[in-house]
Protein backbone atom coordinates (compact mmCIF):
# COMPACT_ATOMS: atom_id res chain seq x y z
CA UNK A 1 0.00 0.00 0.00
CA UNK A 2 1.44 3.43 -0.61
CA UNK A 3 -0.25 7.07 0.30
CA UNK A 4 1.33 10.05 -1.03
CA UNK A 5 0.18 13.44 -0.12
CA UNK A 6 0.58 16.76 -1.90
CA UNK A 7 -0.44 20.33 -0.95
CA UNK A 8 -3.56 19.81 -2.41
CA UNK A 9 -4.50 16.26 -3.30
CA UNK A 10 -4.07 12.90 -1.30
CA UNK A 11 -4.31 9.27 -2.97
CA UNK A 12 -4.07 6.04 -1.52
CA UNK A 13 -3.73 3.30 -4.07
CA UNK A 14 -2.99 -0.42 -3.79
CA UNK A 15 -3.40 -3.95 -5.63
CA UNK A 16 -3.51 -7.24 -4.68
CA UNK A 17 -3.79 -10.83 -6.21
CA UNK A 18 -6.98 -11.87 -4.36
CA UNK A 19 -7.96 -15.62 -3.33
CA UNK A 20 -7.63 -17.36 -6.54
CA UNK A 21 -5.27 -16.14 -9.02
CA UNK A 22 -2.23 -17.02 -9.33
CA UNK A 23 -0.47 -13.96 -10.35
CA UNK A 24 -1.83 -9.88 -10.05
CA UNK A 25 -2.08 -8.26 -13.52
CA UNK A 26 -3.53 -5.09 -12.34
CA UNK A 27 -1.37 -2.40 -12.01
CA UNK A 28 -1.76 1.28 -11.03
CA UNK A 29 -0.30 4.27 -11.00
CA UNK A 30 -0.33 7.85 -8.14
CA UNK A 31 1.31 10.74 -9.19
CA UNK A 32 -0.84 13.11 -6.57
CA UNK A 33 1.70 16.02 -7.71
CA UNK A 34 1.37 15.13 -11.13
CA UNK A 35 -2.50 14.99 -10.49
CA UNK A 36 -2.80 11.52 -12.29
CA UNK A 37 -3.84 8.39 -10.99
CA UNK A 38 -4.20 5.33 -13.57
CA UNK A 39 -5.61 1.86 -12.85
CA UNK A 40 -5.07 -0.53 -15.93
CA UNK A 41 -6.51 -4.65 -15.85
CA UNK A 42 -4.23 -6.65 -17.72
CA UNK A 43 -5.15 -10.02 -20.28
CA UNK A 44 -2.98 -12.42 -22.51
CA UNK A 45 -2.49 -15.12 -20.47
CA UNK A 46 1.01 -16.45 -18.84
CA UNK A 47 2.73 -13.22 -17.74
CA UNK A 48 1.29 -11.09 -20.93
CA UNK A 49 -1.43 -9.84 -18.47
CA UNK A 50 0.71 -8.20 -16.03
CA UNK A 51 3.24 -7.06 -18.91
CA UNK A 52 0.30 -5.15 -20.48
CA UNK A 53 -0.94 -3.44 -17.62
CA UNK A 54 2.63 -2.29 -16.17
CA UNK A 55 3.74 -1.16 -19.44
CA UNK A 56 0.31 1.25 -19.65
CA UNK A 57 1.48 2.49 -16.20
CA UNK A 58 5.37 3.12 -17.13
CA UNK A 59 4.64 4.79 -20.42
CA UNK A 60 2.05 7.27 -18.78
CA UNK A 61 3.88 8.03 -15.77
CA UNK A 62 6.15 9.52 -17.82
CA UNK A 63 5.89 13.44 -17.19
CA UNK A 64 3.64 15.30 -19.25
CA UNK A 65 3.92 19.01 -19.50
CA UNK A 66 1.08 21.50 -20.25
CA UNK A 67 -2.46 22.32 -19.11
CA UNK A 68 -5.23 19.98 -18.47
CA UNK A 69 -6.21 20.19 -22.29
CA UNK A 70 -2.35 19.21 -23.69
CA UNK A 71 -2.04 16.82 -21.24
CA UNK A 72 -5.23 15.00 -21.87
CA UNK A 73 -3.67 15.10 -25.47
CA UNK A 74 -0.65 13.33 -24.61
CA UNK A 75 -2.30 10.52 -22.55
CA UNK A 76 -4.61 9.88 -25.05
CA UNK A 77 -1.40 9.88 -27.94
CA UNK A 78 0.26 7.37 -25.38
CA UNK A 79 -2.40 5.16 -24.56
CA UNK A 80 -2.75 5.00 -29.61
CA UNK A 81 0.44 4.17 -29.47
CA UNK A 82 0.57 1.16 -26.61
CA UNK A 83 -2.69 0.19 -28.91
CA UNK A 84 -0.68 -0.29 -31.99
CA UNK A 85 2.11 -1.36 -30.04
CA UNK A 86 0.19 -4.41 -28.27
CA UNK A 87 -2.03 -5.16 -31.08
CA UNK A 88 -0.41 -5.26 -34.79
CA UNK A 89 3.44 -5.43 -33.26
CA UNK A 90 3.28 -8.38 -31.61
CA UNK A 91 5.86 -11.49 -32.39
CA UNK A 92 3.28 -14.62 -32.30
CA UNK A 93 3.85 -18.38 -32.89
CA UNK A 94 2.79 -20.72 -34.54
CA UNK A 95 0.93 -22.58 -32.04
CA UNK A 96 -0.83 -19.95 -30.86
CA UNK A 97 -1.33 -17.40 -33.69
CA UNK A 98 -4.19 -15.70 -31.90
CA UNK A 99 -2.34 -14.28 -28.76
CA UNK A 100 -4.18 -11.36 -27.64
CA UNK A 101 -2.33 -9.09 -25.04
CA UNK A 102 -3.73 -6.35 -23.71
CA UNK A 103 -5.47 -4.27 -21.38
CA UNK A 104 -7.72 -1.63 -19.64
CA UNK A 105 -7.34 1.68 -18.78
CA UNK A 106 -8.97 4.20 -16.30
CA UNK A 107 -7.17 7.03 -15.71
CA UNK A 108 -7.78 10.58 -14.21
CA UNK A 109 -6.31 14.05 -14.46
CA UNK A 110 -7.07 16.90 -12.56
CA UNK A 111 -5.42 20.60 -12.85
CA UNK A 112 -6.70 23.06 -10.83
CA UNK A 113 -10.79 22.47 -10.64
CA UNK A 114 -11.12 20.59 -13.47
CA UNK A 115 -10.55 17.04 -14.38
CA UNK A 116 -10.67 14.30 -16.58
CA UNK A 117 -11.50 10.85 -16.71
CA UNK A 118 -10.34 8.75 -19.51
CA UNK A 119 -11.58 4.78 -19.99
CA UNK A 120 -11.60 1.73 -22.30
CA UNK A 121 -12.29 -1.39 -20.82
CA UNK A 122 -14.11 -2.39 -17.61
CA UNK A 123 -12.24 -0.19 -14.72
CA UNK A 124 -14.22 2.06 -13.66
CA UNK A 125 -13.70 5.73 -12.70
CA UNK A 126 -16.61 6.54 -9.42
CA UNK A 127 -17.46 10.07 -7.81
CA UNK A 128 -18.06 10.34 -4.25
CA UNK A 129 -19.99 13.86 -3.95
CA UNK A 130 -22.67 15.11 -1.77
CA UNK A 131 -23.03 11.64 0.09
CA UNK A 132 -23.81 10.33 -3.57
CA UNK A 133 -22.04 7.66 -5.55
CA UNK A 134 -22.07 8.81 -9.12
CA UNK A 135 -20.29 6.12 -11.87
CA UNK A 136 -18.21 8.21 -13.86
CA UNK A 137 -17.02 6.01 -16.57
CA UNK A 138 -19.37 3.36 -18.33
CA UNK A 139 -18.19 -0.03 -18.82
CA UNK A 140 -17.00 -1.37 -22.23
CA UNK A 141 -18.26 -4.89 -21.87
CA UNK A 142 -20.97 -7.23 -23.30
CA UNK A 143 -22.93 -6.72 -20.06
CA UNK A 144 -22.88 -3.11 -20.91
CA UNK A 145 -23.24 -3.38 -24.43
CA UNK A 146 -26.67 -6.11 -23.76
CA UNK A 147 -28.29 -3.26 -21.69
CA UNK A 148 -27.54 -0.24 -24.05
CA UNK A 149 -28.43 -2.22 -27.05
CA UNK A 150 -30.62 -5.01 -26.78
CA UNK A 151 -33.02 -3.71 -23.54
CA UNK A 152 -31.66 -6.63 -20.81
CA UNK A 153 -31.79 -5.80 -17.70
CA UNK A 154 -28.44 -5.40 -15.84
CA UNK A 155 -29.58 -8.90 -14.08
CA UNK A 156 -30.37 -10.38 -18.12
CA UNK A 157 -27.18 -9.34 -18.87
CA UNK A 158 -25.35 -10.36 -15.76
CA UNK A 159 -26.62 -14.02 -16.41
CA UNK A 160 -25.23 -14.18 -20.18
CA UNK A 161 -22.25 -16.14 -20.03
CA UNK A 162 -19.84 -13.72 -21.78
CA UNK A 163 -21.31 -11.06 -19.51
CA UNK A 164 -17.51 -9.96 -18.58
CA UNK A 165 -15.86 -9.74 -22.21
CA UNK A 166 -14.40 -6.90 -23.18
CA UNK A 167 -16.03 -4.92 -26.04
CA UNK A 168 -13.02 -2.25 -25.90
CA UNK A 169 -9.25 -2.67 -24.58
CA UNK A 170 -5.94 -1.39 -25.24
CA UNK A 171 -4.46 -4.06 -27.96
CA UNK A 172 -8.03 -5.49 -28.53
CA UNK A 173 -8.67 -4.22 -31.99
CA UNK A 174 -7.01 -1.95 -34.56
CA UNK A 175 -8.65 1.25 -33.88
CA UNK A 176 -8.96 2.34 -30.27
CA UNK A 177 -11.92 4.28 -29.20
CA UNK A 178 -11.07 6.06 -25.87
CA UNK A 179 -13.84 7.48 -23.49
CA UNK A 180 -13.53 10.70 -21.93
CA UNK A 181 -15.51 12.56 -19.10
CA UNK A 182 -14.33 16.21 -18.12
CA UNK A 183 -15.96 17.57 -15.24
CA UNK A 184 -15.44 20.28 -12.71
CA UNK A 185 -13.81 18.98 -9.35
CA UNK A 186 -16.11 20.17 -6.15
CA UNK A 187 -14.71 20.86 -2.96
CA UNK A 188 -15.33 17.83 -0.73
CA UNK A 189 -15.36 15.43 -3.53
CA UNK A 190 -13.72 11.70 -3.48
CA UNK A 191 -12.84 10.23 -6.40
CA UNK A 192 -12.61 6.14 -7.17
CA UNK A 193 -10.45 4.30 -9.55
CA UNK A 194 -10.58 0.26 -9.64
CA UNK A 195 -10.89 -2.61 -11.46
CA UNK A 196 -13.50 -5.09 -11.81
CA UNK A 197 -12.14 -7.31 -9.01
CA UNK A 198 -12.62 -4.88 -6.85
CA UNK A 199 -16.09 -3.49 -7.25
CA UNK A 200 -17.57 -7.00 -8.38
CA UNK A 201 -17.20 -8.08 -4.73
CA UNK A 202 -18.78 -4.69 -3.54
CA UNK A 203 -21.94 -3.20 -3.42
CA UNK A 204 -22.44 0.48 -4.52
CA UNK A 205 -23.37 1.17 -0.58
CA UNK A 206 -20.20 -0.60 0.19
CA UNK A 207 -17.97 1.97 -2.15
CA UNK A 208 -19.94 4.72 -1.00
CA UNK A 209 -19.41 4.24 2.82
CA UNK A 210 -15.82 3.56 2.49
CA UNK A 211 -15.68 6.81 0.16
CA UNK A 212 -17.33 8.92 3.02
CA UNK A 213 -14.61 8.11 5.28
CA UNK A 214 -12.74 11.13 6.34
CA UNK A 215 -9.51 9.94 4.62
CA UNK A 216 -8.30 8.01 1.23
CA UNK A 217 -6.38 6.01 3.76
CA UNK A 218 -8.70 4.66 5.51
CA UNK A 219 -11.28 4.40 2.39
CA UNK A 220 -8.86 2.23 0.74
CA UNK A 221 -7.95 0.18 3.93
CA UNK A 222 -11.96 0.08 4.25
CA UNK A 223 -12.57 -1.46 0.09
CA UNK A 224 -9.99 -3.68 0.81
CA UNK A 225 -11.28 -5.70 3.95
CA UNK A 226 -14.51 -6.03 2.39
CA UNK A 227 -13.47 -7.32 -0.87
CA UNK A 228 -11.11 -9.38 0.68
CA UNK A 229 -13.84 -10.63 3.05
CA UNK A 230 -15.36 -12.59 0.17
CA UNK A 231 -14.71 -14.66 -2.06
CA UNK A 232 -11.60 -12.04 -3.89
CA UNK A 233 -11.64 -14.58 -7.20
CA UNK A 234 -10.02 -12.09 -9.06
CA UNK A 235 -7.21 -9.36 -9.22
CA UNK A 236 -8.06 -6.13 -7.18
CA UNK A 237 -6.89 -3.06 -7.19
CA UNK A 238 -8.46 1.03 -6.60
CA UNK A 239 -6.90 4.12 -6.21
CA UNK A 240 -8.58 6.58 -3.76
CA UNK A 241 -8.37 10.43 -4.42
CA UNK A 242 -9.36 13.34 -2.62
CA UNK A 243 -8.28 16.76 -1.63
CA UNK B 1 -17.70 16.68 -23.93
CA UNK B 2 -20.78 17.08 -22.06
CA UNK B 3 -21.98 16.19 -18.67
CA UNK B 4 -25.54 15.25 -17.94
CA UNK B 5 -27.01 13.54 -15.11
CA UNK B 6 -29.20 10.57 -15.43
CA UNK B 7 -31.04 10.41 -12.56
CA UNK B 8 -32.55 6.88 -12.88
CA UNK B 9 -30.02 4.62 -14.45
CA UNK B 10 -29.59 1.05 -11.81
CA UNK B 11 -26.66 -0.39 -12.11
CA UNK B 12 -24.41 -2.80 -9.94
CA UNK B 13 -26.41 -6.07 -9.62
CA UNK B 14 -29.02 -4.69 -10.52
CA UNK B 15 -29.21 -3.63 -6.73
CA UNK B 16 -31.71 -0.56 -5.87
CA UNK B 17 -29.03 2.71 -5.43
CA UNK B 18 -29.08 5.98 -6.00
CA UNK B 19 -25.67 5.33 -8.29
CA UNK B 20 -25.97 7.42 -11.38
CA UNK B 21 -24.45 7.87 -14.74
CA UNK B 22 -22.72 10.63 -16.23
CA UNK B 23 -23.93 10.40 -19.66
CA UNK B 24 -21.98 12.27 -22.12
CA UNK B 25 -21.97 12.40 -26.20
CA UNK B 26 -18.85 10.57 -26.54
CA UNK B 27 -19.99 7.57 -24.74
CA UNK B 28 -22.86 6.75 -27.05
CA UNK B 29 -20.49 5.86 -30.05
CA UNK B 30 -21.24 2.19 -30.90
CA UNK B 31 -19.43 -0.03 -28.91
CA UNK B 32 -16.95 -2.34 -30.69
CA UNK B 33 -18.47 -6.00 -30.48
CA UNK B 34 -14.79 -7.31 -30.23
CA UNK B 35 -15.12 -9.61 -27.11
CA UNK B 36 -12.07 -10.51 -25.73
CA UNK B 37 -12.63 -12.60 -22.74
CA UNK B 38 -10.23 -12.23 -20.26
CA UNK B 39 -7.58 -15.27 -18.94
CA UNK B 40 -5.16 -16.06 -16.91
CA UNK B 41 -3.03 -18.86 -16.44
CA UNK B 42 -1.19 -20.25 -13.23
CA UNK B 43 2.41 -19.47 -12.76
CA UNK B 44 5.15 -22.01 -13.34
CA UNK B 45 8.24 -20.19 -13.51
CA UNK B 46 8.99 -17.98 -10.31
CA UNK B 47 8.28 -13.84 -10.68
CA UNK B 48 10.76 -11.66 -12.01
CA UNK B 49 14.01 -11.10 -9.46
CA UNK B 50 13.79 -6.94 -9.15
CA UNK B 51 17.66 -7.74 -9.22
CA UNK B 52 19.19 -10.06 -12.08
CA UNK B 53 22.40 -11.69 -11.47
CA UNK B 54 23.31 -9.77 -8.31
CA UNK B 55 23.91 -6.76 -9.97
CA UNK B 56 21.35 -5.09 -12.74
CA UNK B 57 18.32 -3.22 -10.59
CA UNK B 58 15.73 -3.64 -12.85
CA UNK B 59 13.71 -0.01 -13.24
CA UNK B 60 10.91 0.02 -15.78
CA UNK B 61 9.63 -1.75 -18.49
CA UNK B 62 9.93 -0.27 -21.81
CA UNK B 63 8.94 -3.01 -24.13
CA UNK B 64 6.86 -5.61 -24.98
CA UNK B 65 6.97 -8.21 -27.82
CA UNK B 66 5.38 -11.08 -27.49
CA UNK B 67 8.02 -13.32 -26.83
CA UNK B 68 10.16 -11.48 -24.61
CA UNK B 69 10.19 -8.03 -21.99
CA UNK B 70 13.03 -5.32 -22.17
CA UNK B 71 13.50 -3.44 -18.96
CA UNK B 72 15.67 -0.61 -18.32
CA UNK B 73 18.13 -1.26 -15.13
CA UNK B 74 20.88 -0.24 -12.93
CA UNK B 75 24.12 -1.49 -13.33
CA UNK B 76 24.89 -1.16 -9.66
CA UNK B 77 28.73 -2.28 -10.47
CA UNK B 78 28.90 0.71 -12.94
CA UNK B 79 26.91 2.67 -10.16
CA UNK B 80 29.47 1.92 -7.44
CA UNK B 81 32.01 3.44 -9.60
CA UNK B 82 30.97 6.32 -10.00
CA UNK B 83 29.32 6.17 -13.49
CA UNK B 84 26.99 9.08 -13.81
CA UNK B 85 25.18 6.96 -16.39
CA UNK B 86 24.76 3.25 -15.35
CA UNK B 87 21.83 2.24 -16.91
CA UNK B 88 21.73 -0.63 -19.79
CA UNK B 89 18.40 -2.13 -21.23
CA UNK B 90 17.67 -5.50 -20.52
CA UNK B 91 16.28 -8.40 -22.24
CA UNK B 92 14.46 -11.80 -20.93
CA UNK B 93 11.83 -14.25 -22.44
CA UNK B 94 8.83 -14.27 -21.78
CA UNK B 95 7.24 -17.13 -19.42
CA UNK B 96 5.61 -19.19 -22.28
CA UNK B 97 9.15 -19.17 -24.15
CA UNK B 98 11.38 -19.21 -20.55
CA UNK B 99 9.74 -22.73 -19.85
CA UNK B 100 11.65 -23.92 -23.20
CA UNK B 101 13.65 -26.36 -22.13
CA UNK B 102 16.09 -24.76 -24.31
CA UNK B 103 14.97 -21.50 -23.91
CA UNK B 104 18.17 -19.85 -22.78
CA UNK B 105 20.43 -21.07 -25.67
CA UNK B 106 17.72 -19.70 -27.78
CA UNK B 107 18.17 -15.76 -26.17
CA UNK B 108 22.08 -17.71 -26.26
CA UNK B 109 21.64 -17.48 -30.15
CA UNK B 110 20.41 -14.00 -30.40
CA UNK B 111 23.73 -12.63 -28.28
CA UNK B 112 25.94 -14.76 -30.36
CA UNK B 113 24.48 -13.34 -33.83
CA UNK B 114 24.10 -9.67 -32.35
CA UNK B 115 27.36 -9.85 -30.82
CA UNK B 116 29.29 -10.37 -33.90
CA UNK B 117 27.52 -7.11 -35.79
CA UNK B 118 29.38 -3.74 -35.39
CA UNK B 119 27.36 -1.23 -36.69
CA UNK B 120 26.51 1.97 -36.05
CA UNK B 121 23.20 1.65 -37.00
CA UNK B 122 22.49 -2.08 -35.07
CA UNK B 123 21.97 -2.39 -31.15
CA UNK B 124 25.14 -3.28 -29.30
CA UNK B 125 24.94 -5.98 -26.96
CA UNK B 126 27.25 -6.05 -23.74
CA UNK B 127 26.66 -9.54 -22.22
CA UNK B 128 24.54 -12.56 -22.07
CA UNK B 129 23.69 -13.67 -18.41
CA UNK B 130 22.03 -16.12 -16.27
CA UNK B 131 20.28 -15.34 -12.81
CA UNK B 132 20.94 -18.63 -10.85
CA UNK B 133 18.56 -18.79 -8.56
CA UNK B 134 15.81 -17.79 -10.93
CA UNK B 135 16.98 -19.50 -14.07
CA UNK B 136 16.53 -16.52 -16.10
CA UNK B 137 18.73 -15.95 -19.06
CA UNK B 138 19.21 -12.39 -20.22
CA UNK B 139 20.84 -9.98 -22.55
CA UNK B 140 22.67 -6.88 -21.54
CA UNK B 141 22.06 -4.20 -24.16
CA UNK B 142 22.51 -0.33 -24.83
CA UNK B 143 20.22 1.86 -23.49
CA UNK B 144 18.61 3.68 -26.04
CA UNK B 145 16.45 6.66 -25.70
CA UNK B 146 13.70 7.59 -28.62
CA UNK B 147 10.76 6.95 -30.29
CA UNK B 148 10.55 3.69 -32.00
CA UNK B 149 9.02 3.69 -35.75
CA UNK B 150 5.59 2.61 -34.93
CA UNK B 151 5.42 5.71 -32.53
CA UNK B 152 6.38 7.94 -34.82
CA UNK B 153 3.75 6.37 -37.39
CA UNK B 154 1.33 7.20 -34.73
CA UNK B 155 2.28 10.52 -34.63
CA UNK B 156 2.75 10.94 -38.85
CA UNK B 157 -0.19 8.91 -39.71
CA UNK B 158 0.38 10.91 -43.13
CA UNK B 159 3.90 9.52 -43.42
CA UNK B 160 7.01 10.79 -43.89
CA UNK B 161 8.35 13.68 -46.94
CA UNK B 162 11.06 12.15 -49.07
CA UNK B 163 14.15 14.05 -46.74
CA UNK B 164 13.07 12.98 -43.81
CA UNK B 165 12.27 9.25 -45.42
CA UNK B 166 15.56 8.86 -47.01
CA UNK B 167 17.41 9.37 -43.90
CA UNK B 168 15.76 6.65 -42.28
CA UNK B 169 15.71 4.36 -45.03
CA UNK B 170 19.46 4.80 -45.93
CA UNK B 171 20.40 3.85 -41.95
CA UNK B 172 18.00 1.13 -42.02
CA UNK B 173 18.83 -0.21 -45.25
CA UNK B 174 22.72 0.47 -44.32
CA UNK B 175 22.17 -2.02 -40.91
CA UNK B 176 20.81 -4.54 -43.13
CA UNK B 177 22.68 -5.07 -45.50
CA UNK B 178 25.73 -4.96 -43.36
CA UNK B 179 23.94 -7.73 -41.60
CA UNK B 180 23.00 -9.35 -44.27
CA UNK B 181 26.97 -9.08 -45.63
CA UNK B 182 27.96 -11.15 -42.53
CA UNK B 183 25.20 -13.75 -42.91
CA UNK B 184 22.95 -12.45 -40.17
CA UNK B 185 19.69 -12.36 -41.05
CA UNK B 186 17.20 -10.83 -38.80
CA UNK B 187 14.28 -12.44 -38.96
CA UNK B 188 11.27 -10.16 -37.58
CA UNK B 189 11.98 -6.60 -39.14
CA UNK B 190 9.02 -4.27 -38.06
CA UNK B 191 8.57 -0.73 -37.10
CA UNK B 192 8.73 -1.55 -33.56
CA UNK B 193 12.04 -3.15 -33.78
CA UNK B 194 13.79 0.42 -35.38
CA UNK B 195 14.86 3.01 -32.91
CA UNK B 196 15.37 6.56 -33.81
CA UNK B 197 17.65 6.83 -30.96
CA UNK B 198 19.60 10.26 -30.22
CA UNK B 199 22.71 9.61 -32.00
CA UNK B 200 20.66 7.83 -35.10
CA UNK B 201 18.87 5.23 -36.09
CA UNK B 202 19.07 1.27 -34.36
CA UNK B 203 17.95 -1.60 -35.67
CA UNK B 204 17.36 -4.33 -32.76
CA UNK B 205 15.67 -7.59 -31.82
CA UNK B 206 17.74 -9.91 -33.35
CA UNK B 207 15.59 -12.41 -31.23
CA UNK B 208 14.04 -14.40 -34.34
CA UNK B 209 17.60 -14.22 -36.43
CA UNK B 210 19.43 -16.85 -38.08
CA UNK B 211 22.71 -17.60 -39.52
CA UNK B 212 22.86 -18.10 -43.01
CA UNK B 213 23.66 -21.62 -44.28
CA UNK B 214 26.83 -22.35 -43.03
CA UNK B 215 28.05 -19.69 -41.09
CA UNK B 216 28.38 -20.32 -36.99
CA UNK B 217 28.01 -24.16 -36.95
CA UNK B 218 27.25 -25.63 -34.05
CA UNK B 219 25.48 -22.36 -32.36
CA UNK B 220 21.94 -23.93 -31.36
CA UNK B 221 19.68 -22.78 -34.48
CA UNK B 222 16.13 -21.48 -34.04
CA UNK B 223 14.42 -24.64 -35.47
CA UNK B 224 11.76 -22.89 -37.59
CA UNK B 225 9.88 -26.37 -37.71
CA UNK B 226 9.68 -26.43 -34.29
CA UNK B 227 9.57 -23.27 -33.34
CA UNK B 228 7.84 -20.93 -35.87
CA UNK B 229 6.88 -17.28 -34.80
CA UNK B 230 6.41 -14.28 -36.93
CA UNK B 231 4.85 -10.79 -37.05
CA UNK B 232 1.81 -11.05 -39.12
CA UNK B 233 1.91 -8.03 -40.93
CA UNK B 234 5.08 -7.98 -42.09
CA UNK B 235 5.73 -12.03 -42.26
CA UNK B 236 7.01 -12.88 -45.91
CA UNK B 237 3.92 -14.86 -47.69
CA UNK B 238 6.72 -18.20 -47.58
CA UNK B 239 7.66 -17.78 -44.18
CA UNK B 240 4.10 -18.48 -43.29
CA UNK B 241 4.01 -21.17 -45.36
CA UNK B 242 6.75 -22.94 -43.57
CA UNK B 243 9.66 -21.83 -45.32
CA UNK B 244 13.14 -21.40 -43.82
CA UNK B 245 14.11 -17.72 -43.24
CA UNK B 246 16.27 -16.11 -46.19
CA UNK B 247 17.65 -12.74 -46.82
CA UNK B 248 14.27 -12.30 -48.95
CA UNK B 249 12.10 -12.52 -46.22
CA UNK B 250 13.75 -9.77 -44.62
CA UNK B 251 13.37 -8.13 -47.64
CA UNK B 252 9.89 -8.56 -47.39
CA UNK B 253 9.51 -7.08 -44.46
CA UNK B 254 11.95 -4.23 -44.94
CA UNK B 255 9.91 -2.96 -47.88
CA UNK B 256 6.70 -3.19 -45.73
CA UNK B 257 8.55 -0.78 -43.40
CA UNK B 258 9.73 1.31 -46.04
CA UNK B 259 6.02 1.79 -47.98
CA UNK B 260 4.17 2.22 -44.53
CA UNK B 261 7.10 5.03 -43.54
CA UNK B 262 6.47 6.68 -47.06
CA UNK B 263 2.60 6.82 -46.88
CA UNK B 264 1.77 6.34 -43.75
CA UNK B 265 -0.33 2.76 -44.44
CA UNK B 266 0.56 -0.66 -44.30
CA UNK B 267 1.36 -1.90 -48.54
CA UNK B 268 -1.56 -3.98 -47.80
CA UNK B 269 -4.03 -2.56 -45.36
CA UNK B 270 -2.51 -4.28 -42.54
CA UNK B 271 -2.99 -7.82 -43.87
CA UNK B 272 -0.85 -11.07 -43.75
CA UNK B 273 0.49 -11.70 -46.67
CA UNK B 274 -1.46 -14.63 -47.27
CA UNK B 275 -4.34 -12.55 -46.74
CA UNK B 276 -3.18 -10.07 -49.05
CA UNK B 277 -2.30 -12.50 -51.94
CA UNK B 278 -5.37 -14.21 -51.73
CA UNK B 279 -7.15 -10.73 -52.34
CA UNK B 280 -4.87 -10.21 -55.10
CA UNK B 281 -4.24 -7.26 -53.10
CA UNK B 282 -1.06 -6.41 -55.12
CA UNK B 283 -2.26 -5.53 -58.47
CA UNK B 284 -3.59 -2.14 -56.57
CA UNK B 285 -0.26 -1.02 -55.28
CA UNK B 286 0.63 2.08 -56.07
CA UNK B 287 3.68 4.55 -55.80
CA UNK B 288 3.31 6.82 -52.48
CA UNK B 289 3.22 10.05 -53.47
CA UNK B 290 6.17 11.18 -51.38
CA UNK B 291 8.51 7.98 -52.73
CA UNK B 292 10.78 9.54 -55.83
CA UNK B 293 10.11 7.72 -58.80
CA UNK B 294 13.19 6.00 -59.18
CA UNK B 295 12.75 4.33 -55.67
CA UNK B 296 9.15 2.25 -56.71
CA UNK B 297 10.55 -0.58 -59.05
CA UNK B 298 13.13 -1.77 -56.46
CA UNK B 299 10.43 -1.06 -53.50
CA UNK B 300 7.32 -2.62 -55.79
CA UNK B 301 9.74 -5.67 -56.46
CA UNK B 302 11.00 -5.94 -52.88
CA UNK B 303 7.23 -6.05 -51.99
CA UNK B 304 6.38 -9.06 -54.29
CA UNK B 305 4.51 -11.80 -52.24
CA UNK B 306 6.71 -14.63 -54.28
CA UNK B 307 9.49 -15.03 -52.62
CA UNK B 308 10.71 -16.16 -56.24
CA UNK B 309 9.56 -12.60 -57.64
CA UNK B 310 11.14 -10.70 -54.88
CA UNK B 311 14.48 -10.47 -56.79
CA UNK B 312 16.02 -7.32 -55.13
CA UNK B 313 19.00 -7.89 -52.50
CA UNK B 314 18.92 -5.34 -49.39
CA UNK B 315 21.60 -4.18 -51.00
CA UNK B 316 20.06 -3.36 -54.08
CA UNK B 317 17.36 -2.04 -52.39
CA UNK B 318 20.35 1.25 -51.07
CA UNK B 319 21.12 1.85 -54.18
CA UNK B 320 17.85 2.35 -55.25
CA UNK B 321 17.39 4.82 -52.27
CA UNK B 322 20.61 6.36 -52.32
CA UNK B 323 20.55 7.26 -56.07
CA UNK B 324 19.80 10.98 -56.31
CA UNK B 325 16.01 11.39 -57.35
CA UNK B 326 16.19 12.51 -61.33
CA UNK B 327 15.13 15.87 -62.13
CA UNK B 328 12.48 16.56 -64.41
CA UNK B 329 13.94 16.80 -67.72
CA UNK B 330 16.07 13.70 -67.05
CA UNK B 331 12.73 12.12 -66.34
CA UNK B 332 11.63 13.32 -69.19
CA UNK B 333 13.89 12.46 -71.42
CA UNK B 334 14.16 8.70 -70.20
CA UNK B 335 10.66 7.84 -70.29
CA UNK B 336 9.83 7.26 -67.02
CA UNK B 337 7.65 10.43 -66.14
Amino acid sequence: MQEIASSLWRSAARTDTGKVRARNEDAFLALPEQGLWVVADGMGGHQNGALASRLIVEYLAEPSEGNLQQRLVELRKRLHGLNRRLGQELTVTAERPDTLIGSTVVALLVDGDRAACVWAGDSRCYLWRGSRLYQLSRDHSLRQQLIDEQQYSPEQAARHPSAHALTRAIGASEELQLDILELDVLPGDAFLLCSDGLYQGLSSDALGAALNLPSAHFALQRLFEQALDGPARDNLSAVVIRR
Amino acid sequence: MTEQLLESEQVLNGEACDLTYFALAATATQAEKNEQPRSSAPARLGELPDVLGGRYKIERLLGVGGMGAVYRARDLLREQFGDPEPYVALKTLSDDFAEYPDANSLLYSEFALTARLNHPNVVRLFGFEVDVPSQRAFLILELLKGPTLDQLLCERPEGLPWDELSEIAIALLEALTYSHQLGVLHGDLKPSNVMLADDGLRLFDYGLGQPVEGLLPGLPRLCRNRFTAWTPRYAALELLDGAPLSPAADVYALACVLYELASGRHPFRRLSAKQAKSMELDKQLQRPEQLPVHCWPALRTALAFEQAQRTISCAELLHAFRAPPLGRWTRWLRGTH
